[in-house]
């Protein structure tokens, strides 16, 4: 464990002294500060513009971040060649993919968390609490970043990194629209709804991340009035864990196979 | 009978490239045995295999034939592994380390406790030269450098195998020398040394037995002196004429003016004897005889012009 452990702590380390880490970090945080400005220009609707924002600024640099993590810190070891002084090391090749994978989570959980500080400020400068559904639907993301990464190490254990940010890409974006792609399915006859929800199977159901506007049980899901409750949380947090597990798995199975030339 | 640490036997490695799976041959047939104790020199021209080799005996290419194995164990082994340093080609580490931090990562990954570390690194840094550029990230190390802080990783596991693959490579002649006495300094604290190298002068100061690869095969493998004192290529003799009359010399011989005096060289075969009995009989001085024996250099080309003509 303290090899796999080396490897991670190395993992976030690498990222906290990247610049490119940094920028897309800055960019969240103006997205996020934003909102207190455009809250202002509402009528009475300042704090749920804030939150909706913030939401939104999280969610989309949380992925952009995630897959830029995922693709770049793994395709780096094998670009610079790091990978041959580190894999003859006494450690097992599925520690390293393990290490590199836990570094990047470190290195998503830190960005989710000063994204959300900075939201809990903006709320806070317009005299409303960070409460409860917020911190849920930023739990929320984090384990949908946790899940979009393990898909681009995936990826990226077998193709270019161009290729695999692509694929992690267009996982996010059929992911998060599977109701749509299975209501789209039923409207397009029996061949094409085979076809689509096969499709839904396979790729992870990151909507179940992003449940605002979603009718979970009998009600409307929302953020500023009833938002999913803790059975939901956990059932969709071990969703994402298993999901990322088994990709890391088929991750890991393609390292162990591979020549590092 | 002493123990063998390393052996290659029969390594080959097929390489597919492209869509059309072109193959291509890196390494046909490798086969050898590195002892204990020793400094093993792996030489071969650029693009003959060399590095092919030691990656599949790293465990970081699979070979398409052939078994690789590393201190008596099947490759990859992780407790052999322990044992075992390596020194990849062009080396290029995490550019955001600085050297002590990119050394305590690799005691990390040998499973070197914590408080070994720090001294062990600091140590190593000393011993490969580099105290001066402690604290300094590796982004701003010369090629050099980046091979000496290469060589002091090797070490970090204390191993008793160290393998480096081209570790004179850009390297100029003082740094060199470093590396031949850091090599020679291994060997006297009992590890063995493998080393790949296209540099031949190094080798002849090194080595204590030697493999040469030619396009992907093996042709020699044993000690660098049997290696070579096999053939006697001819004898070189100098002489002053003085007043003398030089005799007619034997068929094959050829004659050139140096500053020393007149130099005869003799073809293998020769009989030397008979031929300074007639020089010193006409009345002229011996300066000097000298055997002429194969240099490595000789050995290569000829095998390297072997290997062209079959
Ligand atoms: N990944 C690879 N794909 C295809 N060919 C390769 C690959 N790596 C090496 N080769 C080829 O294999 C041969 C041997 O290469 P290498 O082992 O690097 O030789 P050396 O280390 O002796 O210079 C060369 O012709 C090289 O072009
Ligand atoms: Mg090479």
């Amino acid at each position: 464990m303290n090899r796999v452990i080396a490897i991670a702590w190395n993992t976030f380390r690498e990222a906290v002294r990247n610049k490119i880490l940094y920028s897309l970090l800055f960019f969240a945080v103006l997205i996020i500060l934003s909102a207190l400005a455009i809250g202002n220009l509402t009528l009475h609707e300042e704090v749920r513009t804030i939150r909706d924002i913030g939401l939104f600024g999280i969610d989309l640099f949380g992925v952009i971040i995630a897959i830029f993590v995922g693709v770049n810190l793994l395709y780096k070891e094998l670009d610079l060649k790091t990978v041959y002084t580190i894999l003859p090391k006494p450690l097992h090749r599925w520690e390293f993919v393990f290490g590199k994978w836990l570094g990047m989570l470190l290195t998503l959980a830190v960005q989710i968390s000063v994204m959300g500080i900075v939201l809990a400020a903006v709320l806070a400068a317009q005299g409303a609490r960070f409460d409860l559904p917020t911190a849920k639907a930023v739990w929320l993301l984090f384990v949908n970043v946790m899940l979009v990464t393990s898909i681009a190490v995936f990826f990226s254990a077998f193709s270019s990194p161009f290729l695999s940010g692509f694929f992690a890409l267009g996982c996010f974006v059929v992911g998060r629209s599977v109701p749509d792609i299975r209501a789209l399915g039923e409207k397009l006859g029996p061949a094409a709804n085979a076809v689509l929800n096969m499709l839904c199977d396979l790729i992870p159901n990151l909507h179940l991340f992003y449940p605002s506007g979603a009718i979970v049980g009998a009600e409307e899901v929302s953020v500023h009035r009833q938002f999913v409750g803790s059975d939901y949380i956990l059932s969709a947090t071990g969703y994402g864990v298993a999901y990322s597990f088994i990709v890391l798995l088929l991750a890991m199975l393609i390292f162990r196979k591979r020549d590092f030339v | 009978m002493s123990e063998i640490v390393l052996r290659a036997d029969g390594l080959a490695k097929t390489f597919r490239l492209g869509f059309l799976r072109k193959r291509i041959e890196a390494v046909r047939e490798a086969t050898f045995d590195v002892q204990r104790g020793e400094i093993f020199g792996y030489l071969g021209p650029n693009g003959s295999g060399k590095t092919t080799t030691l990656k599949m005996l790293m465990g970081l290419v699979f070979p398409t034939r052939g078994r690789a194995e590393v201190l008596g164990r099947p490759v990859p082994n992780r407790e052999a592994k322990r044992r075992l340093g390596y020194l990849p080609e062009s080396p290029y580490f995490y550019e955001y380390l600085a050297p002590e931090e990119f050394l305590d990562l690799v005691g990390a990954l040998c499973d070197v406790p914590r408080a070994i570390r720090r001294e062990r690194a600091a140590k190593l840094i000393a011993r490969v030269g580099l105290e001066q550029a402690r604290g300094r990230p590796l982004r701003k190390f010369s090629k050099g450098m980046l091979q000496r802080i290469g060589i002091a990783q090797a070490l970090m596991g204390d191993p008793e195998l160290v393998v480096l693959d081209e570790p004179m490579t850009g390297l100029d002649p003082l740094g060199r020398k470093e590396i031949r006495d850091l090599m020679l300094e291994l060997r006297r604290e009992g590890r063995t040394v493998v080393y790949s190298t296209h540099i031949l002068p190094d080798v002849e100061m090194t080595c204590d037995r030697v493999a040469m690869i030619f396009a992907g095969r093996i042709r020699s493998v044993g000690p660098l002196a049997e290696l070579l004192t096999a053939r006697l290529l001819s004898t070189e003799v100098c002489l002053s004429p003085g007043a003398g009359t030089l005799p007619p010399l034997p068929a094959g011989a050829t004659t050139r003016q140096s500053p020393d005096g007149l130099l005869v060289d003799l073809p293998e075969g020769t009989d030397v004897d008979a031929c300074l009995r007639a020089v010193l009989a006409g009345g002229c001085h011996v300066l000097s005889v000298t055997p002429r024996r194969e240099s490595l250099e000789d050995l290569f080309l000829r095998q390297a012009a072997e290997k062209g003509a079959a």
